[in-house]
């Protein structure tokens, strides 16, 4: 691991520390004043949500590290067709194939179908949208995987 | 008890093994049995069931169906007047023309994801809107973009092979190569076998020394058959001659695959 990927990676884990330490003390606030329950709970939503946001950023940030790439932009769409499938490596393949037998799927049902953890599918998925192979698409607090809109029949 | 799937791909590593033979008749068994099921012709560029069911006037091929020119129900051709039995069976024929042949050559990547996209629909659009037990996919021999898509749609793959040496390497090749990288269920059809197989201890040997040479089951061994030969693709052989040894081993297939049961 070199210097860069470890400062992202402490990053991470310090934001996520200092995050989950303010939604602690926000939580403990809506126990004493359940009168303002309601308004605490959406802020803490909306901070779970920008947790989720970071969090993905910071795969996608490892991700391009990984890959001596400097600049924040994805690779160009690449098709996911199966000559490309058989050449991925085994993980990715079962992940990808999982998204084209689904067509639009979220890491959730990804994992229930490769029986893989769901933080594991949703690292493989973000790869895949990384390398141009998959889309994604934010519904709410669902995060969606499909492959090029285009290609399903 | 699971089902080994209801789409099929029949694919072979070499030309002229017999998928088109099991591929037909296999689909009529179904088809006997009360079963509604549709074939399709994925070999696009040596396509063989337009011929072989002689269909003429045919408004849509599947090569507009995978163009996204129409819908699959305008291409599917109704031969249940052709089945013995209860059952249904539609094809889906591809385009025997020279010029269709070349422009499915010349399709990129783009398409031929495009295409999968299609293939994967069908399970939708036909298995659950349109109530069909089984769909089957004739594929081109080797490693084709239109057999890999069908491969990949498909929940078991059927692979014809003979005893030929160079198919024998090539069809344990692709288990390993192909398949297995798409972890399809595999089974195996033995075609044209010149052993004497008329005694049911020597096919049982013969299909364990088989099983053990692929390491997948073997769905079932067929003998060489003149009669088959004869009949030159000329009519479904299982419908004209039921009580023939050779239909008899089809449905055997059929039933395999239909309870689960490969060897």
């Amino acid at each position: 691991m070199n210097h860069y990927t470890c400062f992202v990676r402490l990053n991470k884990h310090n934001l996520l520390l200092h995050l989950y330490t303010r939604k602690t003390l926000w939580g403990a606030k809506v126990t004493r004043q359940q009168a303002l329950g309601g308004k605490s709970l959406q802020v803490l939503e909306k901070i779970r949500q920008n947790l989720e946001k970071l969090n993905e950023k910071m795969e996608i940030m490892i991700e391009l590290q990984k890959r001596d790439r400097k600049d924040s932009q994805l690779l160009p769409d690449a098709p996911l067709d199966v000559m490309t499938l058989l050449s991925m490596p085994d993980h990715l393949r079962k992940t990808a194939m999982t998204v084209c037998r689904l067509g639009r799927a979220t890491a959730n049902e990804v994992a229930e179908q490769t029986h893989r953890a769901r933080a594991v599918e949703s690292s493989y998925l973000n790869q895949l949208v990384i390398m141009g192979h998959l889309k994604k698409e934010r519904v709410g607090r669902k995060a969606y995987f499909y492959v090029e809109k285009e290609s399903q029949g | 008890m699971i089902f080994l799937g209801k789409i099929m791909a029949v694919h072979s590593y070499k030309g002229g093994t017999g998928k088109t033979l099991v591929s037909v008749n296999l689909a009529a068994s179904f088809a006997k049995h009360n079963k509604k099921v549709c074939l399709m012709d994925l070999d696009f560029r040596a396509p063989s069931l337009a011929t072989f069911f002689r269909s003429e006037k045919v408004e849509y091929w599947l090569n507009d169906y995978l163009n996204g020119t129409c819908k699959i129900d305008r291409v599917l051709i109704d031969l249940r007047h052709r089945i013995n039995g209860g059952g249904e069976l539609f094809v889906g024929l591809s385009n025997p023309s020279t010029e269709a042949m070349r422009e499915m050559s010349a399709k990129d990547r783009k398409w031929e994801m495009r295409a999968l996209g299609r293939l994967l629909a069908l399970r939708n659009s036909l298995i659950n809107d349109k109530g069909f037990d089984y769909l089957i996919f004739d594929t081109s021999p080797g490693l084709q973009y239109s057999s890999i898509n069908a491969i990949v749609a498909a929940d078991l793959v059927i692979v014809a092979t003979t005893f030929d040496r160079s198919d024998v390497e090539g069809t344990k090749r692709m288990l390993h190569e192909l398949y297995d990288l798409f972890e399809k269920k595999t089974g195996i059809v033995v075609n044209k076998v010149l052993y004497d197989v008329s005694s049911k201890s020597g096919r049982t040997d013969l299909q364990n020394k088989m099983k053990e040479m692929y390491q997948v089951p073997v769905i079932s061994i067929i003998p060489c058959f003149c009669d088959v030969s004869r009949a030159e693709g000329a009519s479904i052989f299982t419908q004209e001659k039921p009580e023939h040894p050779f239909a008899k081993i089809v449905d055997e297939m059929a039933d395999r695959i239909e309870t689960n049961d490969l060897m």
